[in-house]
């Protein structure tokens, strides 16, 4: 320590810095290029494929089938327009749509009263309770999905909506009540006290004071059920039909024919991608806090 | 005073109907996996276990079990390795949030979406191999030979799931303190010794949470295997999850299918374990 303050102090007397500091500079700047270097090339592995899909919705066909790949050519828009006017997209993008949203409004009127009993409440069995609805999250999706196709077709839930909210409860779920529990437990049981004492009940308590405390987290853990439910596969691949095949399952229709459509399929692609990134680029930080709640603190 | 007691019942009920709703399909599946249920061939029949003996026996399940290992084991290491790099590079100047955000836009995209991207970028005339051509390589099958199958599936993870280990490891990072690698530093310690004795030892709960997640994950992989490969070509990247897939719905055999789900069920059990019981003791702690 004493060493590093009598180098400052060197440096600031004589205005420019000692030969030591001088040298730990050239190496500190070497050391940020090769940060910033290394960061780039990752950066550009990781943005490569989607800006290679991106221009590959622009093509027209006879630029997409060439070979050397063309990189350099007369963008068009042909591609969005089949996409966005046919139903082949259209449907499944809205079925997504209708699918995740309405999982999400039932996973918030379960898993919020349920993260709060488990957050604010002792009682007999209750890490029992949350072990449970985490394990959820844990177990491969068939073993529960491919019981459930021969219990949907008996009940006539196969193919449709209500079957599918349902069943996305087995993504949302876990995680929602997981990440909203220790949102809840962060913060001071006192505020409520504070509410109580002021004669409100608990429902008051919750409405006034904790609710509002938690909407970020909230937010958080329902665009992180968002991301999940939009990004499912293996659910709707076994229990969605014809009438509510969802996005991923609906996209692999450009290629499981003989021919494969490149360009609607690359334009599906990029259409497909932006709730995603949309939802999460604005809760990214919350998100991370939730994950790591209670293991990584400040 | 006794509603008080009752209350937080009530208020998981809902919650708990719907554990209660799972394990309906859970145990008829665990009791499916003891039974030789064809959907095509009526009832099912009790077969004392001879499924799982089937399984392991015949060679089919064993590979799978084995390219299941792999596949976590390989993904997990890689994805750890270059996403606490990435993440200490990130934490060393004050230039991260950009680069952050497009380290982690993979991690954004639908896992099948993305799969398919490269499934694009991965054929015989596709962009990476003009690209390996060019700089005077030779052309690879990637996704169609029975070698480099899986590597593919496993290029094709990496590159959606390390922006996972980075977001986590990041957060991980803010714990350490900045002091005790400086004072470190001044003792005479390297930066590899300064990583070793200090960085990775505070890391160890935030890495216990990732194992365990990007572990039960890859487990079970099935969304970018599945898409990309369906478990080909012949059985190079048939994970258990996989090979129940086919099995179930393909060849109507639910029994086999739930012997193999059992089976993953109790390695990604034993991963949520150690998840669990790490929350656990922090909490107490």
């Amino acid at each position: 320590m004493t060493a590093l303050n009598e180098l400052d102090t060197r440096t600031l007397v004589s205005g420019r810095p000692g030969p030591v500091a001088g040298r730990r500079k050239r190496r500190k700047r070497i050391a940020h290029t090769i940060v910033i270097v290394l960061l780039s090339a990752w950066s550009l592995f990781a943005l490569a494929p989607i800006v290679w899909i991106l221009m590959m919705s622009l093509k027209r066909p006879e630029d997409i089938v060439v070979y050397p790949p063309k990189f350099f050519f007369l963008p068009t828009i042909d591609n969005y327009i089949t996409v966005l006017s046919g139903s082949e997209f259209m449907t499944p993008f809205v079925n997504s749509l209708i699918v995740t949203a309405g999982s999400l409004v039932l996973t918030l009127l379960i898993g919020l009263p349920a993260a709060y009993a488990l957050a604010r409440f002792q009682f007999k069995g209750r890490e029992s309770i949350a072990l449970g609805i985490l394990s959820m999250r844990f177990a491969p999706e068939l073993l529960i999905i491919l019981p459930l196709y021969l219990l949907f077709q008996k009940t006539g839930l196969y193919d449709s909506y209500l079957g599918l909210i349902l069943a996305y409860q087995l993504v949302t779920l876990p995680m929602l009540v997981w990440m909203l529990r220790s949102f809840i437990e962060d913060l001071p049981v006192e505020l409520e006290e504070a509410v109580a004492v002021d004669g409100g009940n608990r429902w008051t308590a919750f409405r006034h004071v904790l609710f509002r405390l938690i909407a970020p987290g909230l937010g958080a853990s329902l665009m992180l059920s968002f991301i999940w439910a939009w990004n499912s596969y293996t659910l709707p691949l076994v229990l969605a039909g014809k009438n509510t095949q969802v996005i991923t399952t609906g996209i692999q229709q450009y290629i499981s024919y003989q021919s494969i459509d490149w360009g609607p399929m690359a334009a599906a692609t990029v259409v497909s991608i932006i709730p995603g990134i949309l939802f999460a680029v604005f809760s990214l930080r919350w998100i991370v806090g939730g994950l790591t709640a209670g293991t990584v603190k400040g | 005073m006794k509603h008080k007691k009752r209350l937080p019942y009530l208020l998981a009920l809902p919650a708990l109907a719907v554990l209660v709703a799972i394990l309906y399909p859970f145990l008829t599946g665990a009791w499916w996996s003891f039974t030789s249920y064809r959907l095509n061939r009526g009832a099912p029949e009790f077969n004392w276990g001879k499924n799982y003996l089937t399984l392991f026996a015949t060679g089919e399940g064993l590979h799978a079990l084995w390219i299941t290992l792999f596949y976590a084991v390989v993904v997990v290491v890689i994805e750890c390795v270059l996403g606490i790099g990435l993440a200490m590079l990130l934490n060393y100047g004050r230039y991260g949030s950009v680069f952050r955000l497009l380290i982690v836009l993979p991690l954004l995209l639908p896992p099948v979406i993305a799969a398919l991207m490269w499934k694009v970028m991965l054929t015989e005339n596709g962009v990476v191999n003009w690209l390996i051509t060019a700089l005077g390589g030779e052309k690879q099958l990637w996704l169609n030979g029975p070698d480099s199958a899986l590597w593919s599936v496993i290029l094709i993870d990496v590159w959606i799931f390390t922006p996972f280990v980075v977001l986590l490891a990041q957060a991980g990072l803010k714990s350490v303190p900045q002091e005790l690698i400086e004072a470190s530093a001044m003792d005479g310690a390297g930066p590899i010794r300064n990583f070793f004795s200090i960085t990775l030892p505070m890391l160890t709960p935030v890495l216990v949470v990732i194992v365990a997640f990007r572990g039960i994950d890859s487990l079970k992989m099935f969304d970018i295997i599945y898409t990309t490969t369906k478990g080909g070509p012949v059985d190079a990247t048939t994970n258990l999850h996989v090979l129940a897939y086919l099995d179930g719905i393909r060849n109507l055999n639910f029994g086999m299918a739930m012997a193999g789900l059992i089976v993953l069920w109790v390695l990604c059990n034993i991963l949520a374990n150690l998840l669990l019981k790490s929350r656990r003791k922090e909490a107490t702690a």
